[in-house]
């Protein structure tokens, strides 16, 4: 048989069982859209969470730090022997030290963070409001980066911090004596900073400003932490294990990446097995159909047989009746999920924005995914048509035919 | 000798083997099928004669013996190449159409082609030549539901030629119809075989169609009882000389098809005792009354045709004979009117001739034709029993018997001869008159 017709046979019943067909195919449909929609929402959660990972450089870098444990610290010197693997391109370190912030006569506890504008890039830190530094920057001795916890201080909202870029803030440094005792000098900054920018980091009281400025106050002879930038992927387990091996304490967001993504993919199986019970009902509501359109055809598949459709032409044109209402229903299936995802979305999107909220994309469907689906579904129907046209095939014509 | 189309040797179908309900439907069956033969399976239902049709459309494998079509065994090959002698060696009308109600006529017509991949030009082109060839091309757009039956089983005739196979298997195929679309069907199928030289199995209990038959299988109980040979048609089949002679018994196999063998020799033997006439003289002679008692010939053209050789259709009766069979005839016809008349006053209250009327002149006709003088008394009885009878108050025996009671006791006192003639002649006349069409 001719595969026009028989695709022109196969989809008679269009015609002949109208509504008990596309009401299979809404069965199917609604299965494959709970698939669709639960996947889309682990996906969508994914995608919320990595979007906050900046990607690029940050992702071929080792944030290194000291256990203290081992007496290990990271001097400049280790940073240049750090710099002097091959397989390293750059190491950028970061200096820290308790301080007193004062805006407009408040005053409160912050660190205050000394970088250079590579551990920006290799750390990931991106400005929420206003800008960060970039290396154009390293020699600026009047900008200051803060933390969203620092304006908390000053009993500034979230949402004004945008107005926040510009004012002026002024910090004293609380550097431990380096006479062995517990006493702390404090060395005044003698001037103002203006906030250029605002981080992401949640939950610490950070200012940070460019590494030259704030050695001009004080000797910096230990860090707080280096970012190590490797030269490509296959080297970062390397430098990661060397590093580890020497005793220090290391993470790489790669590594973080990896383990949100693990996570995700474990919550998608979750969010996946529940379609798919859904799914299983469906195709199982289809298969039973299948069975009873079976039946219901016996007579003829009787006459078809009689008149020379050998047992294989039966058989084609069950399956593919099967294999087109399961894969309309993953259209349908798709359809639903997609259109009801979005609307979600742009609910939630709405509501967002009332509430002066971040726009975010709960679900999300990648395209792939979904061209996934159309085919996995045209493969449950072959799958649940495989059993019925086998059955067909190989009934005696005569019996069939007599059949009513 | 040519080689037969379809071997049969002791053929034996057993449905559900082995199991409790085993059905020998078939046994023993020995039949040679040959090329552009018309042939009937007839018998009464459940005879076997649909099973051996579809034993040799290859839907029903043998439990014992051989079946060669075209000398293959069809059922020596798998299933998905046996679907070509169904594809291009036979095709196939059923009694209930089967006709895919889900598909034009004309995709019905050419469903067999597709299974053949044939491409949608070549087959509906094919396909609308054989509807128009069997009269039914105006149709080919509809679906099957929105036909007649005898437009169905056409459009079914077409479906089966439509890859031109050697073999047209008909399995009772005007079961459904009325008598004109049968007709048709029948014609159809009668050209299929003459003009196109096709071989026809038809299964039939309609004794109506056996001479359209070279040969006729009659089957009883799962085994071919007779092989009867269709004098009227030319033989496929070789004979050796004196191996079958056509006797009178062909000839009453076909009049009496139910019939056993025994019967008919008894038929035979009755014939020839009680009557001057053979059969074939007698269903001539059927032929002519009917025509006569119908109205159709008038008086002369019935002396004619009953005085015709029987070369030209003729009865061979000489002519003193034929006019009195024509004036009998037309008198028991004519006095068959007043019955009718009678019967119609019992709804529809006198008008012209009320009931004694009409009854006392069929008294009368009886007397005059039985030369019988009639007192007033006898008269009056006379009357009023011939009332009797044509109501139905009294039956045949009743009449004949108050015929010979005494005047006193409201008879007429004849003798039992005179009794019985009257009787009878009387009996012909009310078979004439009566209606026995149903009413409510």
């Amino acid at each position: 048989m001719r595969v026009q017709d028989l695709a022109q046979l196969s989809t008679r019943m269009f015609k002949t069982n109208p509504l008990r067909t596309w009401l299979t195919i809404l069965g199917m449909g609604v299965g494959t859209g709970a698939v669709v929609i639960l996947v889309g929402l682990g996906f969508g959660l994914q995608q919320i969470i990595l979007e906050q990972i900046v990607f690029g450089d940050s992702l071929l870098s080792l944030g290194v730090s000291a256990t203290g444990a081992q007496g290990l610290t990271l001097t400049p010197e280790i940073v240049q022997k750090f710099e002097a693997n091959e397989a390293v391109v750059d190491a950028a370190p970061l200096a820290r030290f308790p301080a007193l912030v004062t805006y407009k006569g408040l005053t409160g506890n912050v660190f205050v963070q000394g970088a250079e504008p590579a551990y920006l890039r290799y750390a990931g830190i991106t400005p929420s409001a206003g800008e960060a530094f970039v290396e154009e920057d390293i020699n600026d001795a009047s900008s200051i980066m803060l933390s969203p916890a620092v304006l908390k201080l000053f009993g500034i909202e979230d949402e004004d911090a945008e107005s926040f870029i510009g004012e002026r803030v002024s910090f004293r440094l609380l550097v431990p004596a380096d006479d062995g005792t517990d006493l702390v000098n404090e060395i005044i900054l003698d001037k103002e900073y203006i906030v250029k920018g605002i981080t992401k980091e949640e939950g610490v009281l950070n200012a940070l400003m460019m590494l030259p400025e704030l050695r001009e106050y004080v000797g910096i002879d230990e860090y707080e932490r280096v970012q190590v930038n490797v030269v490509d992927n296959e080297n970062l387990p390397l430098v990661e294990a060397w590093l580890v091996e020497e005793g220090y304490r290391v993470t790489a967001l790669s590594k973080t990446v990896e383990q949100a993504t693990q996570i995700f993919k474990g919550i998608q199986a979750v969010l996946a097995t529940f379609g798919g019970i859904a799914l299983i009902v469906s195709a199982i509501g289809m298969f039973n159909t299948m069975t009873v359109t079976l039946l219901e055809r016996t007579k003829e598949i009787g006459i078809m047989r009689t008149i020379g459709a050998s047992p294989n032409d039966v058989k084609y044109l069950f399956v593919s009746e099967s294999i087109v209402v399961g894969f309309l229903g993953g259209v349908t299936g798709i359809l639903m999920g997609v259109i009801l995802g979005v609307t979600v979305n742009l609910f939630l999107n709405f509501i967002a924005g009332q509430y002066g909220g971040q726009a975010v994309s709960l679900f999300a469907f990648p395209l792939d995914f979904l061209a996934f689906i159309a085919i996995f579904s045209a493969a449950v129907g072959y799958l649940t048509g495989i059993f019925p046209a086998r059955r067909a095939s190989t009934l005696n014509p005569l019996d069939a035919i007599r059949y009513e | 000798m040519a080689k037969p189309l379809i071997v049969a040797r002791d053929l034996s179908i057993i449905y559900n083997q082995g199991k409790s309900n085993e059905f020998k439907a078939l046994s023993g069956v020995n039949t040679d099928i040959f090329e552009g033969e018309y042939i009937i399976l007839f018998g009464p239902s459940g005879c076997g004669k649909s099973t051996l049709m579809y034993s040799i459309q290859g839907s029903l494998p043998p439990g014992e013996g051989t079946l060669l079509v075209k000398g293959d065994d069809v059922y020596s090959y798998p299933p998905s190449e046996r679907v070509y002698f169904q594809r291009h060696v036979m095709g196939i009308i059923f009694q209930s159409f089967n006709l895919i109600m889900s598909l034009s006529v004309l995709d019905n017509v050419a469903l067999p082609m597709i299974f053949c991949d044939a491409d949608k030009t070549t087959r509906d082109r094919r396909a609308q030549s054989l509807l128009d060839r069997f009269g039914v091309g105006h149709v080919s757009g509809k679906i099957p539901a929105m036909l007649s039956g005898g437009q169905q089983q056409r459009v079914s005739v077409s479906r089966s030629m439509v890859n031109d196979p050697k073999i047209l298997l008909a399995d009772e195929p005007t079961g459904n119809l009325d008598s004109v679309s049968t007709q048709q069907v029948m014609d159809k199928i009668d050209e299929i075989n003459t003009f196109d030289r096709r071989t026809i199995i038809m299964v039939s209990h309609n004794a109506a169609h056996l001479s359209y038959a070279h040969r006729v299988y009659y089957l009883k109980d799962g085994k071919i009882l007779r092989e009867v040979v269709n004098p009227q048609r030319k033989q496929i089949k070789p004979v050796r000389e004196g191996e079958t002679i056509v006797t009178e018994l062909e000839q009453l196999a076909r009049l009496y098809p139910y019939d056993s063998v025994e019967t008919w020799r008894v038929k035979s033997m009755i014939n020839f005792l009680t009557q001057d006439y053979t059969f074939s003289q007698i269903a001539r002679l059927e032929h002519a009354v009917g025509l006569f008692i119908e109205g159709k010939i008038n008086r002369d053209s019935f002396i004619k045709s009953l005085m015709q050789p029987s070369e030209r259709g003729g009865v061979e009766v000489p002519e003193d004979e034929a006019k009195r069979m024509a004036k009998v005839a037309e008198r028991i016809i004519k006095n068959s009117d007043d019955i009718r008349r009678f019967r119609a006053r019992k709804d529809n209250d006198a008008i012209f001739f009320s009931q004694d009327k009409l009854a006392e002149r069929m008294s009368e006709h009886l007397a005059n034709h039985h030369r019988i003088k009639l007192s007033k008394q006898q008269n009056e009885n006379m009357t009023e029993l011939i009332a009797d009878r044509v109501t139905g108050v009294a039956n045949d025996e009743e009449f004949n018997s108050r015929l010979m009671k005494g005047i006193r006791s409201k008879g007429l006192a004849l003798s039992e001869n005179e009794a019985d003639d009257m009787t009878r002649y009387f009996e012909k006349i009310i078979a004439q008159g009566v209606d026995v069409s149903y009413k409510l």
